[in-house]
């Protein structure tokens, strides 16, 4: 009989499960030792007792600085009109309204368009954009890293020059192209510039050039691997912190672009959260008897809050440490 | 490990053939493939709509007569605007002003968080992040209100320390409102990529130095920034292309003050409304390519500076 009693292929998974457990609390022990390994201790510099305190009161003075519009942003959520402006602005006030607020958002105010609409399309075009231009940054950067080819300089210089020409410059020229080819108010017109971003191509063709072994992409040609297996086999899984902070970066390029999409979007039910918001903005400031006001803080909340989110749970994707190592000792 | 096999031919043979491969022959020119994806979304959608921008900023549409070629017609309307003038001179002195200031705190915290020196490093360097995650419309709009006149929470403050009746959207006071956001915006991104130059440093440098007995301000100033200089230099020019194409902030503030910002506060506000606007387009699409000629050869610059530096490798 090969049958073993029951129980113990669970004990055996457990166990394994275990071991799992412990070989990844080992991983982030010695990567706590690794970064502390290459700090200087501090006592070294031979600081005064004070000084450490006086730096760290001036980074708890910045932060308050950078998180004081936060603060206010979450209180006055919860206001009605008159108390935004008339309660102490960094405290609450009664009555408490924020559920009353939030539902707001999904109806239509004073004919300016629904603001549940406006962040689906914002989370359509984030989506589309930062994924596509992920994308093409991967394949972009492994070419340039790893490949010499006719023109390939050329192409790269041409990618540098347009490394820092803004969305600004370009939202205009696009305006003027979709108006001649019917792009006007389309989704495409938006998310396929949005896929443009030579940062990226920059970013990624170090990244690969630093994680991304020649070694191991020869090894992989000498067992007779194509060109596009070694890639999606090989380089992709050794790219993958990197594609991970192309892809933020582009979301939240995407995410505030605000200029591009008010050049050419002319309906309302096209706009993403930011021109929505700019638009409710409108009419909240100069006509303030609309109760446009807590919808406007309430959304711009609720705009705020994803982006923030995905930042500070994905914060590690900023590390130094992640742009280099990985490559073979 | 996995060169054993090969030792037999002496361990330096080995990295020279892995160079070569990709170099040369048949692989190398599948490197093309790789690239022509994004080259093509990049010609398609920057590349082409810059030069037809170019080509109809050549015309002038007239309501009469219909659109003419009027050669450079358009760009010496624009030149000799002087509202054009007016908001470049702005971006100008807003430059100025916000790009050494962002930059400069950025790489102070950058440096002390780097060494170690101010407790709770990490969070701060997350909490002082989080303005890039934060759309501009939304950080203007939080700003505006804490600065309303009379209402503002932070109006009311200065009035309690003595300032009263402050208006930071009067004509005088609206640039450095505006510089100020910005600065909150920015400072966390301009300290992240500060920082992480910084930790790219291997410790024996600053070990060595330390040793040598150089002071904690000397490890910083002689150490440490000067090999973090292309990043620094990298972003003077990032913040400089954003400075010059200011619009965002200024045209929510306008929502809340219309007053306070004119329609050619900065020259993006001057492209927007003489073009979207006012239905200009020519004249707009002039606007739209000197600006993009002035970024382009701050572009320029920078690259040529990373060449000479060796940095293009």
């Amino acid at each position: 009989m090969t049958t073993a009693p029951p129980g113990t292929e669970r004990l055996a998974r457990a166990d394994g499960r275990a071991e799992r457990r412990k070989a990844a609390a080992a991983r982030r022990r010695d990567r706590r030792a690794a970064e502390l390994a290459n700090v200087v201790p501090v006592r070294l510099y031979g600081l005064r007792r004070g000084t450490v305190t006086l730096l760290t009161l001036c980074a708890a003075l910045f932060a308050l600085f950078i998180l004081a519009p936060l603060a206010w942003l979450v209180v006055n959520a919860t206001k009605t009109q008159a108390n935004v402006y008339s309660s102490f602005g960094f405290w609450f006030a009664r009555p408490f309204v924020l559920f009353h607020n939030l539902s707001l958002l999904t109806q239509s105010m004073s004919g300016s368009g629904v603001y549940l609409q406006w962040m689906g399309n914002t989370a359509l075009y984030a989506a589309a954009g930062a994924g596509g231009a992920t994308v093409l940054c991967a394949l972009a950067g492994y070419g340039f890293a790893r490949y010499r080819f006719r023109g390939s300089n050329a192409l790269f210089y041409l990618t540098l020059a347009t490394l820092l020409v803004p969305i600004t410059a370009v939202a205009l020229p696009l305006y003027l192209v979709y108006a001649k080819v019917g792009l006007i108010n389309s989704v495409w017109g938006m998310v396929l510039p949005s896929m443009v971003s030579p940062v990226g191509v920059y970013l990624m063709r170090t990244y690969i050039a630093a994680s991304v072994p020649r070694d191991l992409i020869a090894a992989a040609r000498i067992d007779g691997a194509g060109e596009g297996t070694v890639f999606v086999r090989v380089a992709v899984p050794l790219m993958v912190p990197g594609l991970v902070t192309v892809f933020l970066l582009n979301v939240v390029a995407v995410w505030n672009n605000y200029f591009l999409p008010l050049i050419i979007f002319t309906r309302s039910s096209s706009y993403p959260l930011t021109v929505g918001l700019a638009l409710l903005a409108q009419g909240a400031g100069t006509g303030s008897k609309g109760g446009l006001v807590p919808v406007l803080i309430a959304g711009g909340l609720m705009t705020v809050i994803p982006v923030v989110l995905l930042f500070v749970l994905l914060q590690r994707y900023f590390r130094a440490d992640l742009l280099r190592g990985s490559t073979t000792g | 490990m996995t060169s054993a096999g090969l030792d037999v031919l002496g361990a330096s043979v080995r990295p020279r053939q892995a160079h070569r491969g990709p170099r040369a022959g048949r692989e190398g020119a599948r490197g093309l493939w790789f690239v022509l994806p994004f080259i093509a979304v990049l010609t398609l959608f920057m590349i082409v709509p810059l030069g037809y921008a170019m080509y109809t900023s050549l015309f002038t549409t007239k309501l009469i007569g219909g659109t003419v070629f009027s050669g450079l017609a358009n760009y010496g309307q624009v030149l000799s605007s002087p509202d054009f003038w007016d908001g470049a001179r702005r971006v100008g002195v807003f430059a100025v002003i916000q790009v050494p200031v962002t930059i400069g705190l950025a790489a102070f915290f950058a440096a002390i968080f780097d060494l170690g020196v101010a407790r709770f490093g990490r969070f701060f360097r997350v909490v002082f992040f989080i303005p890039f995650a934060i759309p501009a419309v939304v950080g203007a709009l939080m700003w505006s209100f804490l600065l309303l006149p009379q209402l503002g929470p932070y109006t009311r403050l200065a009035a309690a320390l003595g300032f009263h009746d402050t208006d930071y959207f009067s004509s005088g006071l609206i640039l450095p409102t505006i510089i100020v956001i910005v600065i909150w915006e920015w400072t966390g991104y301009n300290m992240t990529i500060l920082y992480t130059a910084l930790k790219s440093i291997p410790r024996d440098v600053v070990e060595a130095a330390v040793i040598d007995g150089a002071t904690f301000s000397r490890v910083i100033l002689r150490v440490k920034l000067p090999m973090i200089r292309p990043a620094v230099v990298m972003l003077v020019f990032i913040n400089l292309v954003g400075a010059l194409q200011l619009f965002t902030e200024p045209s929510i503030l306008s929502a809340f003050q219309p007053q306070a910002v004119s329609y050619s506060f900065t020259p993006a506000l001057y492209v927007y409304n003489t073009s979207i606007g006012s239905g200009e387009y020519n004249l707009g699409a002039a606007a739209a390519v000197v600006l993009g000629l002035v970024i382009g050869a701050i572009s320029a610059g920078s690259l040529a500076w990373r060449r000479r530096k060796g940095d293009l490798a």
